[in-house]
């Protein structure tokens, strides 16, 4: 019948139809449609499959194993309900203010939130978490020590709840500060200055008109901390385990871990991630529903003023010292403290006449660093470039169109959040392996992997975006005869550049820990900096891994330094 | 303007999805490796059979110099191993300054190295042609079928509780308690297995989180020692109360160092030693340089694949491992699977045997088993 049809249009309708659907438009959304769509599908598929396939064809068998019996999965479940709130709320709270402050006030030390938003989600979380040990150890922690001698007792337990809820907290914050900050660039402060002339208090202005509008960002940022901290065992394992605090996760972890493994009961442990990440992601869907009420950026020109903080400037200027000294002074420094040790001990004069660089001269000796440092630079860069770009069309049409699926497409592309790395990392091999493809066995599967790890990130800081710009832009400039192609690049990108640069910047960061997929990826001379850093944990070698840890700091906030320096050159706003 | 914009992404969304879901799963199995059969019998495995049995038939000065020569027209050679990368990086400098012949090397976790392997041979694509690795993933690649037997002369240094059908040990993992000097005083260290559940003992102990099958040695050495069920039941329960639990042998070890706990249930005696070596204030032995508690060693091994690109290169390093190689093991303070003079790592410890057949066959009840016990430790209202 469609056959027919076709035969019956005239020549030129025909033209016509064919140049329309060859267009800019149609041919870069369905790519990027279907590259997103294919890279969520490939692991999704294979742990769906796993999961509810027995040796007789579909089984529920998996579910059983999981959560029945003696598994305890109600009271882990429990822990990492509170684990993953908290740690997630601390993150918020602290990311927004910052951001705030950072955007809107005239606050002294502002280099120093650059820093501040970045350390945390550079260091390994194993190794924040083992400096936070040093620190909040009840018997050999450093501030407890130090407590103790002004207060005279040592307050601080960081093997429990709350001291698993601080450690993660403080390592997410960044999170949540970024997309903030490019949330709150993107709003027209006049906004709430109206509100305050009007009569309106300080906090009702917050609750009233500063909150709403920020909430598809606020949204994004709470639903990607609170699944990653639902689905990371790092900090749990090592605070946790301590007090016998067992999360959700330690189940994957075990399952993982005893052989065979049990692909089934793994899967079953992520589907349960996944149906809470996708409630997460319908919700924040349906909250950002309205889109017209948070379209903050529209035809009108606004500049963002920052507010005289006046008599409270300087207590504000403290709270941003002191932030600054314990989210990045005080782990960085047992870091570097550690580092120049051959094992970890108290500071003392012995400690400190044992002082030596050589741990620093031999992670730089190490054979295969400089490819390393090589190919996770390539690797970050490609996968945070990549990721953004598929991430902003495909949230262009996830927020703009009234295609059906587009929510679906949403989920699919969260998914790749829950998927254990290691599945990740089976389901490509499984995949590139029977690709005639020169994929498997060099970078390019390696790129594949991260661009799928991070795309929910990039969706979460792209949609972000994109809620907030009105349509009327992109109408405008269609009216003035833009193509597509054209406004997209001309218009949405630039307007949306805070947010895709954020997210940009966190993959890039990111990028440079995962592990978990790259260790079975990566081939002989395709290494990277994670697979070294965790060789040096399987060597014993803690004091040459924080060695690594500081000088990886060091690279990354100088490479993310030259981005802002480019992005400033292209006419990225800042606040300096 | 979005409604215009919606034509034809409405059409494409929902095909989209659908054809992705059929390409995406192009069939198979891609975790279990259950499928395809996995084992040998690929196109070069009759070629390698004939070249290993050629080779392996040799002896004397021949054997290694014709392996040589005939690795050499190889080219190359690729390992997959769970070596850590210092001893792994030494191994493979020592062996191509040796034979000349140029190694690529992949390292990973054992899981992954089994993971890597069996994936590459269900996909017919084999890219290593040797793999060194723990027991446990070896005797699965042997179940498995992928790797090849191996014969010369070089078994014959090997205990006969090393040798395997198709791998053979080349070092072992020795596990024993270790404690901070600092923290336990002489005389007060454990000296047997049943020390760790004393009430010294009480809050100063760690376990690490996936060390099942110590648990499993240690239960069976009881058993065969004269203990009932319900005395090893009751000696593990008091270990657990008074332990804390940790991930990870090195963060362990870091954390004993450091004096934020005083005894390491278990930790490999050649981590503790890298410690003592940097001057930590730790020790498995007691000062009269003795290890009093029986140790068991954990093997690891080697193995070439039926399925080799370069075969008799596989045959060379299999060789050399049981060999030559054994002193670039001892050099880098690992305990070698054979008599190797001057090796001290095995100074003052008494080995016992190392169930292999048994967690062979039973790894995953051990390994749930020892996780109840470990969440036992929250039952029992917290141990730390």
């Amino acid at each position: 019948m469609l056959d027919v049809r076709i035969a019956r249009l005239p020549t030129a309708r025909l033209g016509q139809a064919l140049r329309h659907l060859l267009s800019w438009r149609t041919v870069i959304v369905a790519g990027c449609v279907l590259v997103v769509g294919f890279l969520a599908v490939v692991p999704l598929y294979h742990l769906v499959r796993d999961t509810f396939t027995g040796e007789q064809g579909f089984t529920l068998g998996a579910f059983a194993r999981a959560y029945g019996g003696d598994s305890q999965s109600a009271a882990m479940l429990r822990n990492s309900l509170v684990f993953a709130v908290g740690a997630g709320l601390l993150a918020l709270v602290l990311g927004t203010a910052l951001a705030y402050i950072q955007v809107r006030t005239d606050t002294p030390f502002k280099g120093l939130f650059f820093a501040a938003s970045l350390v945390p989600l550079i260091i390994p979380a194993i190794l924040y978490a083992a400096a936070w040990i040093f620190l909040a150890d009840p018997e050999i922690g450093l501030v407890n020590s130090a407590l103790e001698s002004i207060i005279g007792v040592r307050p601080l337990n960081v093997f429990s709840v709350w001291g698993m809820i601080w450690v993660q907290g403080l390592h997410l914050a960044p999170i949540a500060f970024l997309l903030m900050v490019a949330a709150f660039r993107a709003m027209d402060p006049s906004l709430e200055e109206s509100a305050l002339m009007s009569g309106a208090s300080w906090a009702r202005t917050l609750r009233r008109i500063t909150v709403p509008l920020l909430r598809p960002a606020l949204v994004s940022a709470v639903l990607l901390m609170f699944v990653q901290s639902l689905e990371s065992f790092e900090v749990p394992g090592l605070l946790g385990l301590q007090n016998g605090i067992y999360v959700f996760t330690s189940r994957i972890y075990f399952v993982l871990r005893s052989f065979p493994i049990d692909y089934g009961m793994a899967g079953a442990y992520a589907l349960g991630l996944l149906a809470i990440a996708a409630a997460g992601v319908l919700l924040s869907g349906r909250l950002s529903g309205d889109a017209r009420g948070f379209q903050t950026i529209s035809g009108k020109a606004f500049r963002p003023r920052p507010i005289e903080l006046g008599r409270a400037r300087p207590f504000v200027g403290a709270a941003v010292l002191a932030y600054f000294a314990i989210t990045v002074v005080l782990p960085i420094g047992v870091l570097v403290y550690t580092s120049l040790l051959g094992f970890y001990t108290a500071p003392s004069m012995a400690a400190l006449r044992s002082m030596s660089l050589d741990n620093y001269r031999e992670a730089l000796n190490l054979p295969i660093a400089v490819t390393a440092l090589k190919n996770s630079v390539l690797l970050g860069v490609g996968s945070a470039t990549a990721v953004m770009f598929l991430a902003a069309v495909v949230s262009w049409v996830i927020v703009r169109t009234r295609a059906p699926g587009r929510r679906l497409l949403d989920i699919l592309a969260f998914s790749p959040i829950v998927i254990p790395g290691l599945v990740l990392g089976l389901a490509l091999a499984f995949v590139y392996l029977r690709s005639p493809l020169p994929i498997y066995g060099t970078l390019w599967i390696l790129l594949i992997s991260y661009s799928t790890r991070y795309l929910p990130y990039g969706m979460r800081y792209a949609s972000a975006a994109m809620t907030q710009l009105s349509a009327e832009l992109e109408e405008s400039a269609h009216v003035c005869g833009a193509s597509w192609w054209q406004t997209f690049r001309r218009v949405l990108l630039p307007l949306t550049s805070g947010g895709i640069v954020a997210g940009w910047i966190y993959i890039l960061v990111v990028s440079f820990r995962e592990l978990s997929s790259s260790i079975l990826l990566y081939s002989p001379g395709k290494e990277v900096l994670s697979v070294l850093i965790w060789e040096q944990f399987e060597n014993g070698r803690f004091t040459l891994l924080a060695a690594i840890g500081v000088l990886m700091v060091t690279i990354l906030v100088g490479l993310v330094l030259v981005a802002y320096r480019i992005g400033a050159g292209v006419g990225l706003k800042t606040d300096d | 303007m979005a409604d215009v914009l919606t034509l034809t992404t409405r059409r494409m969304i929902i095909p989209a999805v659908a054809l992705l879901t059929a390409l995406a799963g192009c069939g198979g199995s891609v975790t279990s490796g259950e499928s395809g059969g996995g084992g040998g019998g690929g196109q070069r495995a009759d070629a390698n059979a004939k070249v290993y049995e050629r080779l392996g038939a040799l002896t004397g000065p021949q054997r290694r110099a014709q392996m040589i020569a005939e690795a050499k027209k190889d080219g190359q050679l690729t390992l997959y191993t769970s070596l850590t990368d210092d001893v792994a990086g030494a191994v493979v400098k020592e062996f191509t300054r040796q034979t000349g012949v140029k190694v690529n090397l992949f390292r990973g976790g054992s899981e992954t190295v089994l993971q890597r392997v069996l994936q590459e041979s269900d996909a017919r694509r084999i890219r290593n042609d040797v793999v060194e690795t723990n027991f446990l993933e070896m005797a699965t690649l042997a179940q498995r079928g992928v790797l090849a037997k191996f014969q010369g002369p070089a078994l014959g240094n090997v205990e006969k509780t090393g040798r395997f059908d198709a791998w053979t040990a080349t070092r072992f993992n020795i596990m024993l308690p270790a404690w901070n000097t600092n923290l336990i005083r002489p005389g007060d260290e454990p000296r047997s297995w049943e020390d760790l559940a004393g009430p010294r003992f009480k809050g100063k102990l760690t376990m690490e989180l996936s060390d099942n099958d110590w648990y499993a040695n240690v239960t069976k050495y009881w058993l065969a020692h004269g203990k009932t069920q319900a005395q090893v039941d009751q000696l593990w329960k008091q270990i657990v109360g008074n332990a804390k639990v940790v991930k990870g042998h090195t963060v362990m070890g870091q954390l004993l160092a450091a004096g934020q706990t005083g005894v390491d249930a278990m930790n490999y005696t050649y981590l503790v030693q890298k410690d003592i070596d940097s001057g930590a204030p730790v020790a498995f032995r007691s000062d009269d340089g003795i290890a009093h508690t029986p140790a068991f060693p954990r093997p690891n091994g080697v193995g070439m694949m039926k399925d080799a690109p370069h075969p008799a290169a596989a045959i060379l390093f299999y060789d050399w491992m049981l060999t030559d190689g054994q002193r670039a093991l001892v050099d880098e303070g690992l305990t070698p699977s054979t008599k190797v003079p001057g090796d001290k790592s095995l100074n003052g410890i008494t080995l016992v045997p190392y169930d292999v057949r048994g967690l062979v066959a039973n790894e995953k009840s051990w390994a749930q088993r020892y996780d109840a016990l470990l969440r036992g430790v929250q039952r029992a209202g917290g141990g730390g």
